[in-house]
């Protein structure tokens, strides 16, 4: 049992409740959330503890349905206890960690072993294990569903790769349709991106990188579209690059697929010009495609055609991506910068409301993972997890090596200067993070002007 | 003269304009012999590292670096710690405790020398990098083309290279500096190598090769590569030389002046017939020569700095 906690005099944006005003929330010592009220409603007495949250933002904690903790066998690029400290970092306080780890998860073993090492070491941030959904991920023999399940595993998916065989995928909807599970898919023809290292457009044509063809997201979400179309079974696309696949992922909707999809803050706000003469902090699967792509999948979000913001989070080494580009892997680390980078790039500039980027972190993606450990979260309902995050929407920052939490470093947005950051993350009524950073507090004061 | 901050010749564009003529007129020097190569280089140490195959290239620059008097150790991947799985990184870091001054570098991935240049402090060539370039070749076939035609820019001049630019490191370099000397180029070929896409960075395509003859006063053939491609992105040799291949009866009807140009190796009888190899148009020869006093010259401005 935690000490009842109320935080006090901030503003309260809680899309899953319909609130977006002054609130006072008092967190129970169950490590729930006991109350939200108006300002001056709950007696300070009640609390144990008062933190001022005086001219920040409340919200729930952020989810994220889509990151790589590497543990087992990547620990040299991230550990669940570091991929924790990232989440927590950037305002996560539930994970969805992908099965491309070494072994894969693939086995109820590694399952319960992923849960055991978030349970000794995750800080208090929620893990949940998406399974693969066939073993080792090699795409030929499926794995046992209803063990993985009763294990603790979210949902199915061989993120990294796509399922190759169209057969095998349809088996596997066809089992998770049965289980009430959802299938997870890196959409990707591999025969089409064949050596491909970055998008097929000018920057690729200029730089002589090989291209990747924008069919080769498109053909397989519109192959596991039918597929779930005719199987009934709940399909998620991952990481949407292009207009093409958007185009898809509407049309499916339209016919009445149970499909959802989601969309990367790098989709969202770069594009293939960031690769340059070959930076290898702007290589990720899919990649980073063209203007009129990422204008398309910015509708897309705000339409509802994709369902979710989701980082893919994925470190790699210093060394391994200190190559050239079509060697170096795929995959950026994005759970310390994402809010900070979506707020200064679409909030600041008045594209969205805080609110609505708030809802693309915590009801949204709590939405989409229904069923898939999902439940209850993303809310500030009283009697749900105390998972909160505070939010100084004023901060000016620069984002430098020392914010990041993740045991590796390839990051895009190391330099860049933020307006909006995590002030704290609470986990479970339990404070897993705190700004701790003189310079930008001075900022604060001052744009505050105290 | 100083070429760049940093000493490198990676890119073609990391020489200014003063600098890509001041290494054109120091090739020509020493193709007049009016500057001796003797002991310009006495002392120094060159380091061929080369990743990928390569006869001519490697050749010339060993050549042309003995004869500005330097030391060259060549380093190929085969019976060296990169077989036995040491990282170009570390590889290099190996390279640069035996303090060498240039370090002639050739690798499969577009983007390596950047990442070698960051670990050395000697000057870094490239001799090809992936398709992204391949700087001393392009130089050596502006030389060619200086040399051929008797004048150092190549305004009005029509260029069109031929076969499979999205894989060509020679294409790219060409097309970084060709329209610096004022040239215009034209890019020729079937769709899976010649990608409408470079439309949109400023150059004309063609995928029918009589088409993209027309009007043209240099062809610079470039070197399929049969291994990787047949079957797959063509269907036989016969095939891609029936579309694309250079025959002499082709060249005189479309374009019966023009020059005729290939990087090697070539392929006889696929991206050209014998008989085109061997007319007085085809300037292979004069490419081959071109080079050593290029990359002699390079070397010595790189190392050197100063006028020559």
């Amino acid at each position: 049992m935690s000490k009842s906690m109320l935080i006090t005099g901030g503003h309260v944006i809680d899309p899953a409740n319909g609130v977006d005003e002054p609130r006072d929330v008092l967190v129970g010592e169950d490590g729930r959330i006991s109350a939200v009220e108006r300002p001056g409603v709950i007696n300070a007495e009640r609390a144990d503890k008062v933190v001022d949250a005086s001219g920040l933002v409340v919200a729930p904690g952020f989810l994220d349905i889509h990151v790589h903790l590497r543990e087992p066998g990547g620990e040299a690029q991230e550990t669940i206890e570091t991929g924790c400290r990232a989440a927590a970092k950037g305002g996560f306080t539930s994970v969805w960690c992908m099965p491309n780890t070494n072994p894969t998860n693939d086995s109820v073993w590694v399952t319960r072993y992923i849960l055991d090492r978030a349970r000794e070491s995750g800080g208090g941030i929620h893990v949940h294990p998406v399974a693969a959904v066939t073993k080792g991920l090699a795409g030929r023999e499926l794995n046992d569903f209803g063990a993985l399940l009763g294990a603790g595993a979210a949902g199915f998916t061989d993120d990294g790769r796509p399922v190759e065989s169209a057969a095998v995928m349809r088996t596997a909807m066809m089992h998770a349709r049965d289980l009430g599970a959802t299938i997870f898919d890196h959409c990707e023809e591999l025969s089409i991106t064949g050596a491909g290292a970055m998008h097929l457009g000018p920057t690729s044509l200029r730089q002589g990188i090989p291209g990747i063809p924008r069919s080769s997201e498109a053909l397989i979400v519109m192959r596991d579209g039918m597929l779930a179309l005719e199987t009934g079974c709940r399909f998620h696309v991952q990481h949407v690059s292009n207009q093409e696949s958007v185009e898809a992922i509407r049309w499916l909707k339209a016919r009445g697929a149970r499909i959802t999809a989601e969309a990367s803050p790098h989709h969202l706000l770069l594009t293939d010009e960031r690769v340059g003469e070959g930076e290898t902090n702007a290589k990720m699967k899919p990649p980073l495609c063209e203007e009129a792509d990422r204008q398309a999948i910015v509708a897309a979000l705000e339409d509802g055609t994709l369902d979710c913001i989701a980082t893919d989070h994925a470190p790699h080494t210093a060394s391994a991506k200190a190559r050239g580009f079509a060697e170096a892997p795929f995959g950026i680390i994005g759970m310390e910068t994402a809010f900070a980078s979506l707020h200064t790039g679409f909030v600041v500039r008045g594209k969205w409301t805080l609110r609505f980027l708030i809802e693309q972190l915590t009801s949204a993606p709590a939405k989409v993972m229904a069923g898939a450990m999902g439940e209850g979260k993303g809310t500030l309902g009283s009697g749900a997890p105390a998972d909160l995050v505070l939010i100084d929407p004023k901060a000016t920052w620069r984002f430098e090596e020392r914010h990041v939490g993740s045991r590796s470093r390839n990051c895009p947005w190391i330099g860049e200067t933020f307006r909006g950051r995590v002030e704290a993350t609470f986990a479970g009524g339990r404070c897993v993070y705190r700004v701790v950073d003189a310079g930008a507090s001075l900022a604060r004061a001052a744009s505050a002007g105290t | 003269m100083a070429t760049t901050s940093r000493r490198r010749l990676i890119r073609v564009n990391d020489l200014s304009d003063a600098a890509l003529a001041e290494l054109f007129a120091r090739a020509r020097a020493f193709e007049t012999g009016e500057a001796l190569p003797g002991g310009r280089l006495q002392g120094r140490f060159v380091v061929n590292l080369f990743y990928e195959n390569s006869t001519r290239t490697r050749v010339s620059f060993e050549v042309a670096a003995k004869r500005l008097g330097a030391e060259v150790v060549n380093v190929t991947p085969a019976g060296t710690s990169v077989a036995k799985g040491e990282s170009l990184v570390d590889t290099v870091r190996t390279i640069e405790a035996n303090g060498p001054d240039v370090i002639v570098f050739r690798h499969q991935d577009s983007g390596a020398p950047e990442v070698i240049e960051r670990e050395t402090k000697a000057a870094v060539i490239n001799a090809g990098d992936g398709s992204r370039g391949h700087p001393t070749q392009a130089l050596l076939d502006a030389m060619t083309l200086q040399s051929t035609l008797q004048r150092e820019r190549l305004d009005g001049l029509m260029v069109a290279m031929v076969g499979d630019v999205i894989h060509s490191r020679v294409a790219r370099s060409n097309m970084d500096l060709l329209p610096r000397l004022g040239a215009r180029v034209r890019l020729v070929g079937p769709s899976c190598f010649v990608a409408d896409g470079f439309r949109d960075l400023g150059f004309e395509v063609a995928h029918d090769l009589e088409e993209g003859l027309r009007g043209c006063d240099v062809v610079m053939m470039l070197r399929v590569q049969l291994e990787r491609h047949q079957g797959v992105s063509f269907g036989s040799t016969r095939e891609y030389h029936r579309r694309y291949g250079l025959t002499k009866e082709r060249l005189d009807r479309c374009a019966p002046q023009a020059w005729v140009m290939h990087p090697g190796p070539t392929n006889r009888g696929v991206e050209m017939t014998d008989e085109v190899m061997d007319d007085p148009r085809c300037l292979v020869r004069s490419q081959v020569e071109h080079g050593m006093f290029v990359r002699m010259a390079a070397l010595d401005m790189l190392v050197s700095g100063g006028a020559a």
